[in-house]
Formats: C-alpha cells, sequence, structure tokens
C-alpha cells in the first residue's frame, strides 16, 4: 500500500500540477491518461530521441565539463522536448549554445521567470528555442521547442565542479541519471489545507516519467571522454563502475573514454586517481574577475595523527528501508550498518532507527553495545526489508534527540539512504536547529543517490558523506569512513587572511576528518599575504599556513565561489538567518553578476525567425528515464508478487496483492446514537422540569 | 435551585447537545457524499476541483443504467477521497496501464447500490480522457481486505468494485464485498 502510495502521490501531483498550469498548451489526453503515461511509466520509445556526450578537462583540483545533447525527431510531427537530468551539486552551469543544422544560438542568462516567458513565447511563435533551468542544485531540465520531423538538435552546456579529494585520492563523479523522488504527501498541503501550488510544481518539475523496463537499456545512451591534466603523473586510475580505456597523453596526462563507447544512463559515473608520487601540492588556485579577485584554497588536515585512546561514542544508524531502496540498495545499507555495528566497543552506546512511510527504533534511547544487543542489533537488521514511502524527517527528528544534551563527548549520526526526497529544505532546517552536539554523517546507497542531500545533509551535520554504491564497496568504503569517525576531528576551525579581508565560504566551517580536505572559496580586494587556519584537535592547537602569492591562475574560480555563496544561502535561510524573499534575492542577484543557473536565473538560446509553419501542430513530450541500476522496479511500483487465489483468471495466473481501504462510514449507527442522547437528554431535561414543578 | 437539581439540569442539557452534534457530524456524511457527486456529475471531465484536496482529482465515471446509478470515480484512495466519491485502489485507474480496474467506495453511501448487484449486470465506465468501455458483472467474492489479489495479466480486462461486508451492522470492517466484471468487446 505505501510505495504504491510513493508511485501514486508523485503522480496525482503532478497531474494537478499539469491541471493548474492550463495556460500552457498541452495534448495530454486528460487527467485520467496523463498519471498513468505522461508521468507514470513509459511503455513506448519516445518520438523524440536523446544521446547525450560528457566531455571532461580536469585541470589540476577543477574540472571544466561539456555536456552535448542531442535531440532527435523521429516522428512525422513538430515536436517540444523537455529532459530531466542531474549534474554535480556543486557544479556551476554557466553557458548554453543551441546548435541547428549550420546555425549556432548562443544563450544568455536571464531571472527563471523572464527566461521562461520567452521561451513559451518562442513555443508559440514555431521558433526554436532552448532553455535550461535548475529543479534543485543537482537536479536540471533543458526544454527544447520545434524540432521538426526528422530534425536534431543540440543542446550543449558547460560547467565547472571541483575534484573531491578524500584520504589521498581525487574524485570526479558525474551523475547520470536522476531516481525516482518520494514527494511527502503534507509538503503539498498549504497550512489552511489547500494544495500549495507551488509545491505541486515543484512536485511536478522534479519528477520524470519511468521507462519500463521492457524497452531495454537503450534509452538516452551517454558516451564520455575525460581528459585528465592533475598536474602531477596520475596513477591508480580506477573507475569503478563503468569499464574503461586509459591512453597516455603525455607524462602528466591522460585520455579516458568507455570502454564499451556507449552506456545506458543508469548510473553515476566516478573517475579516481591518486598521485604517483607521495604529496601533490595543488591547493591554491586564483582569479581576477571583474575587479575582484577570488581564491580557492585546499586545507588538508594532517593525516597522520596518532589515534590513541578513543573515547566511548554514541552511534545512531539511521536506515532508509522505503521503496526506492528494494533490491540492490537495501542489501548494500544492511552490509554497511552490519560492519559498522561489528566495530563497536563494550563502552560505546548505539540505537538503530529504520523509516520508510513509517519509523521504529530499535531501542527508546541508545544502549551499550553488549554482546546481547548486538545480537538483537544483527538480527532486526537482517530481517529489514524494503518498501513504502520515505518519510526521512521523522526518522531524523527522533536521530537528533540526545539522551544527554550536556555531555562533551562524541555523538554520531549514521544515516544510510538513496535520498530519494523532494523536501531537501525540511532536512537542512531540521539539522540546523536540532544538530546540537551531534554529528552527521551521511552514506549515499545505490548506483545514483541524491548528491545534493548528502552534501548538503553532511555539511549542516559537520560530518561527512561518502557513497556505497554496491555490496562489493561496502569494506572499502565503511572501513575509510569509520576511520575517519574515530579520529578526533579538528573542530573550532578559523580563518584568517593577513593583508586585506576575504568574503570566505562555506561561511560555518565545518569539523576536519582525518584525510578529508576543506576547499575554502573567498572573493576579495586583493590577495595579498598568507591564509592562516587555526583549529583544535581535542584539546591541542593545530595551525595551517599558505603563501597567497603561490597561487596558480585558472579561469573556474569565480563561478565556483559564485556557486558556493548560492550553497551558503541556502544553508542561511535553512538556519532562519535570511527569509525566503531575501534568498531569493541574493540568489537571483549571485545568478545574473556570474551567469550562472541558479533556481532564480535560467538560460535561455533562441531563434528569432520562425520554422513551425503557422498550421503545424505541436507535441510536448517529457522523455522517459531509466530506473537507477539495481533498484526493483515492481516494488517502487508496488506490484508485490503475491499468491494466487480465485479472484485470478486461472489459479496458476501471476497476481498481485492489493490492500483494500476501510469502507464504511456508519453514520447510520452514528445517527442512531445521537438520536438516542437527544432523546435521553430531552427525557432527563422534562423530568427534572416536573420535579420541579412538585417541588414548587 | 437545589445544587444536584442544577447539575441534572446541565448533564440533561449537555446530553441534548452532544446528541445533536453527533447527528449533525454523521447526517454530514450522507449529504457531503451527495453534494461533491452532483457538483462533480455536473461536467466531470473538467478536473479543476481544489476542494477536493491535494492528490484527489476526477478519473473517471461509473453507471450501471438498471440501479440507475452514476458516479465520478476520483483517483488518491484516501479516506478524504473516500468521502466525496468511489477511488481507484493501488495504480488500478481506467484508460491506465493495468489490465484491472479496482475501484472502492462506502458501502453506505457511493456503493450502497453493491447490495442490489447481480450477475449480468453492466457497469459502464467512463474516463477523463474521454475513453469509455463497458463491463459485464460475472461473479461475486468476499475477502479479507488484506488477501485480495488481482491477476497481473488476465485474458480479459477485469473490473473490480471493492466495499465493506457484510453490508450493514458494525462487524469487524476486516471483509470485503467485490464484484467482478468483465469488459465487453
Amino acid at each position: 500500500m505505501p510505495n504504491r502510495r510513493l508511485a501514486f502521490l508523485s503522480i496525482a501531483a503532478a497531474c494537478l500540477a499539469s491541471t493548474s498550469l492550463s495556460a500552457a498548451p498541452t495534448d495530454a489526453p486528460g487527467c485520467g491518461e496523463l498519471m498513468l503515461h505522461a508521468k507514470g511509466v513509459a511503455t513506448q520509445t519516445p518520438a523524440v530521441r536523446l544521446g547525450t556526450d560528457f566531455d571532461v578537462t580536469v585541470s589540476g583540483a577543477i574540472a571544466r565539463v561539456r555536456v552535448t545533447q542531442a535531440f532527435r525527431n523521429t516522428s512525422k510531427g513538430w515536436m517540444e522536448a523537455s529532459y530531466l537530468y542531474p549534474l554535480p551539486e556543486d557544479g556551476a552551469v554557466d553557458s548554453l549554445k543551441m546548435v541547428v543544422g549550420q546555425k549556432i544560438f548562443v544563450g544568455h542568462i536571464k531571472p527563471r521567470a523572464d527566461a521562461q516567458k520567452a521561451y513559451e513565447t518562442a513555443v508559440t511563435e514555431g521558433r526554436q528555442a532552448g532553455l535550461v533551468d535548475q529543479q534543485r542544485p543537482d537536479l536540471f531540465r533543458t526544454h527544447v521547442a520545434n524540432v521538426g520531423p526528422g530534425q536534431t538538435v543540440v543542446i550543449a552546456i558547460e560547467f565547472q565542479a571541483p575534484v573531491r579529494q578524500l584520504s589521498g585520492e581525487y574524485a570526479l563523479r558525474l551523475p547520470l541519471v536522476a531516481g525516482p523522488r518520494y514527494v511527502a504527501p503534507h509538503t503539498l498541503t498549504a497550512a489552511d489545507g489547500t494544495p500549495n501550488q507551488a509545491a505541486l510544481e515543484d512536485a511536478a518539475a522534479i519528477t520524470a516519467p519511468l521507462a519500463d523496463p521492457a524497452l531495454g537499456k537503450s534509452l538516452n545512451p551517454v558516451t564520455i571522454e575525460v581528459h585528465l591534466n592533475p598536474g602531477f603523473v596520475p596513477a591508480n586510475i580506477i573507475s569503478p563502475y563503468h569499464p574503461i580505456t586509459v591512453r597516455d597523453a603525455g607524462a602528466e596526462a591522460r585520455e579516458i573514454t568507455l570502454a564499451a563507447g556507449d552506456v545506458p544512463a543508469d548510473r553515476d559515473f566516478e573517475l579516481r586517481w591518486r598521485s604517483a608520487s607521495a604529496d601533490p601540492r595543488i591547493g591554491l588556485f586564483r582569479q581576477e574577475f571583474a575587479g575582484q579577485h577570488y581564491l580557492m584554497a585546499t586545507i588538508t588536515p594532517p593525516a597522520d595523527r596518532a589515534i590513541g585512546q578513543v573515547p566511548p561514542r554514541e552511534m545512531v544508524f539511521v536506515i532508509d528501508n522505503s521503496g526506492s531502496m528494494a533490491g540492490a540498495s537495501i542489501e548494500a545499507a544492511k552490509a554497511s550498518i552490519l560492519y559498522a555495528l561489528g566495530t563497536l566497543r563494550p563502552e560505546d552506546t548505539f540505537n538503530i532507527i529504520r523509516f520508510d512511510d513509517t519509523m521504529t527504533e530499535l531501542f527508546v534511547h541508545s544502549v551499550p553495545a553488549s554482546a546481547e544487543q548486538l545480537a538483537l542489533a544483527h538480527h532486526y537488521v537482517e530481517a529489514l526489508d524494503a518498501g513504502g514511502g520515505t518519510e526521512m524527517l521523522p526518522a531524523l527528528k527522533a536521530a537528533l534527540v540526545d539522551g544527554s544534551p550536556g555531555s562533551t563527548g562524541v555523538r554520531q549520526v549514521v544515516f544510510l539512504t538513496d535520498g530519494e526526497i523532494s523536501n531537501e529544505g525540511e532536512m537542512m532546517a531540521e539539522i540546523a536547529a536540532h544538530g546540537g552536539r551531534s554529528r552527521v554523517f551521511m552514506i549515499g546507497i545505490g548506483s545514483a543517490p541524491n548528491q545534493f542531500l548528502m552534501h548538503r545533509m553532511a555539511e549542516a551535520g559537520r560530518g561527512t558523506y561518502t557513497n556505497v554504491a554496491v555490496r562489493e564497496d561496502v569494506a572499502s568504503k565503511m572501513t575509510a569512513l569509520l576511520d575517519r569517525l574515530k579520529a578526533p576531528a579538528v573542530h573550532d576551525l578559523a580563518v584568517a587572511v593577513g593583508g586585506a579581508p576575504l568574503e570566505l565560504t562555506p561561511a560555518r566551517l565545518p569539523d576536519l576528518y582525518a584525510g578529508e580536505p576543506l576547499t575554502l572559496l573567498g572573493k576579495g580586494d586583493r590577495l595579498q599575504g598568507h591564509l592562516t587556519v587555526t583549529g583544535m584537535i581535542g584539546d591541542k592547537p593545530w595551525r595551517q599556513t599558505v603563501d597567497l602569492a603561490g597561487a596558480a591562475d585558472s579561469p573556474a574560480i569565480a563561478r565556483l565561489w559564485a556557486g558556493a555563496r548560492v550553497a551558503d544561502a541556502e544553508a542561511q535561510h535553512s538556519a532562519g538567518q535570511l527569509d525566503d524573499a531575501q534568498t531569493d534575492a541574493l540568489i537571483a542577484k549571485l545568478g545574473m553578476d556570474y551567469g550562472i543557473v541558479t533556481r532564480q536565473t535560467s538560460l535561455l538560446a533562441e531563434d528569432v525567425t520562425p520554422v513551425r509553419p503557422s498550421g503545424a501542430a505541436l507535441s510536448r513530450e517529457e522523455l522517459p528515464l531509466l530506473l537507477p541500476n539495481g533498484w526493483d522496479f515492481d516494488k517502487l511500483l508496488g506490484r508485490v508478487p503475491a499468491a494466487a487465489n480465485e479472484a485470478a483468471d486461472t489459479p496458476e495466473a501471476p497476481s498481485e496483492q492489493l490492500d483494500l481501504p476501510q469502507t464504511s462510514t456508519n453514520y447510520a449507527e452514528a445517527l442512531t446514537r445521537g438520536l438516542a442522547m437527544l432523546v435521553v437528554g430531552l427525557i432527563g431535561v422534562i423530568a427534572l422540569r416536573l420535579r420541579k414543578g412538585e417541588v414548587a | 435551585m437545589k445544587p444536584v437539581a442544577w447539575i441534572g439540569q446541565l448533564t440533561a442539557g449537555g446530553l441534548c447537545c452532544v446528541g445533536l452534534a453527533v447527528m449533525g457530524h454523521a447526517a454530514a456524511v450522507p449529504a457531503k457524499a451527495a453534494m461533491a457527486q452532483a457538483l462533480l456529475n455536473r461536467d466531470f471531465t473538467h478536473s479543476s476541483t481544489p476542494w477536493l484536496g491535494a492528490g484527489v482529482v476526477p478519473v473517471a465515471r461509473i453507471s450501471v443504467a438498471r440501479l440507475g446509478v452514476r458516479e465520478v470515480v476520483l483517483a488518491g484512495g484516501t479516506d478524504q477521497a473516500l468521502a466525496y466519491g468511489p477511488t481507484v485502489v493501488g495504480a488500478h485507474a481506467p484508460g491506465g496501464r493495468s489490465r484491472v480496474v479496482v475501484m472502492a467506495a462506502h458501502r453506505d453511501t457511493h456503493f450502497r447500490f453493491m447490495r442490489n448487484m447481480v450477475v449480468g449486470d453492466v457497469v459502464r465506465v467512463e474516463t477523463t480522457g474521454g475513453g469509455a468501455s463497458r463491463y459485464r458483472v460475472t461473479r461475486f467474492q468476499t475477502v479479507r481486505w488484506d488477501q485480495f489479489t488481482v491477476p497481473t495479466a488476465p485474458k480479459h480486462r477485469l473490473l473490480a468494485l471493492a466495499t465493506c461486508y457484510p453490508f450493514a451492522g458494525p462487524g469487524h470492517r476486516t471483509l470485503r464485498r467485490i464484484a467482478w466484471a468483465e469488459a465487453i468487446s
């Protein structure tokens, strides 16, 4: 029932939203049809086919990526297509080009509403146009209008993103598919009980039709080419989820392509490399942009700290067992928890919380990790099964309830989820408000987890995040994470710049864990002197100083700073430091000033001359997405196989169990009850009046 | 007035008030059910019905000519939707992917007619998309609410109408009566 509700609600929401957007012309045959075809499951190959190419250039610690999406109209009519796709959440999209035949149209940044309006005008006037807008920091949508019969329109966008560093390893992650997200019902209703129009539109914007597995994996194929120039001799180049071919292109350069040519867009691409030499120094970059100076500095905490005696800890594990986790994901999550349980010591305390659209806590509060309690926990975790919606907020609230808030001990919340939810903002706000001394560590489960949620929850909770895609990842990823959790973090970080002041992001500095560097972005009038980072490791002071004169030039820093500043604005909004209007205005200004796509600014490219004949009709199509690899399609859509009974055509026929709702109002009984009360009451009143008369 | 008499008056008066309130509440159920259907039936393909609540939209209309029944079916499957009309259960909406359409409604409001249904009755289903199909009732089934199954790939398209059973009395509310109907080509 609940997992059916998941699909249902998001679909119903989309349905409502589309009816509310009646200003936009739609060829949807009506809500009933729309619910199952336009946003539900696509059983037919779409008329518009899409191929995507990623061309990545890694220079030092920054990746510049060109994403080329070719939309080919295979139908005999004029088409408009819309495609939902993820990009790295810390990327900054700054360029759009639309190529039609020999013509190239360059996109311009515009306030979102203006871009939307201009695009709609182009649609109705029959002009070709391409629009890129942001639904979430890691979720974008491309719209192309008036693609002629047999024609191909190419949309090329570019973005840059910092390369992530972890324990001496560098990683580039390209998400290739957006998993279907759960839309929590309460978010769709406003305080006064009426449908929340904005939330319904948002739900429609972040969901896409799902391709039926029967269509195969050939939809939306992806090719990837990486030009790797890390600034040192790269070694141990691996891509854990896709076979790759590596070619030398010079002493310090490598060309990496997919061994299979093209791959289905059903899991994230990850490329990792190390330095062949011991200690590469690539930590400092600068750029001058519009009269301002920008800086990117990577602060590396001391790696070889003696761990010594680890004080007792409290660990709370939160595991998502909703429908989207069904299949490989829940297995990986369970294995991860079991692994972590094995590392607990008798002096540690722990608890386990599981949630789908309901929630249970294994213990009322954290208990000592005795052999009996651990045995109980093992049993509990092994019995978990995935199904139902994803109501994450109650589980997060429960996990943040601190039994001894005054304590100075270490309290760690380890969250295992694919993060397929749409109310990310509520999570950040909850952590900002009730995080206390708890540190939140995110483990992104599955082949395409919600990176935005992982990153920002970990940031708000001053923890770290890691991805566990498959069971095989568990041992290596969990060992590394648990080691990081064990070592004392650098806390009470402070940054000082000699010379001129710098506006730094993140504004709220996190704790630093061993092997996990912090990337600081700053903006100021001048870059001079030294940057000094100080902090405490346990009760010992720690400091690191870098000379700003040693910074290398990079053309990406200003926009990366702007992207990070947007993330800061959202964090301040979650923490209640900025109101809705201030946040919107700040983000819109950053988007316009730096020419990057934000939730307030979009890129639009358009032709000035109409191409579609005035009489020709235009069909809209939203491209279906593959289900992320390892997901269980039937479980997600609530097709739970059950034993056949007399309802089936034949006893052997496959059948599905359905929970039937409670269907009696019993109003007649209630009416009788009410009448009985009234009669008794009236008799009482009359009897008392009569007695009063007698007494008088 | 003596305090005892005063308390007695108050209790009796209170009982009258509560009784009236309970009656009003109960009477609102069929009134709401009937009024919602009257409003929905005026133009059921026009699905701008925000008053129904989030996620609740008309998806189809069913009619049984012999019993003079015509009702607009809603999406949602929630208690809220059930207050206004029959609702689609799970992903089994008419005009959808599944070859089996499943609808449920209250035994004492919208699906009250099920107690008079017989094998051979014809049910017409029109979707908001403009499609229409007819089904003939072939059999009835009584099943626990959590043991109801539908075939995933039946030979004929099927329609299942479900309501609480027995049709009257308090009962334990665990049983459901299902009317199974096959599509007429």
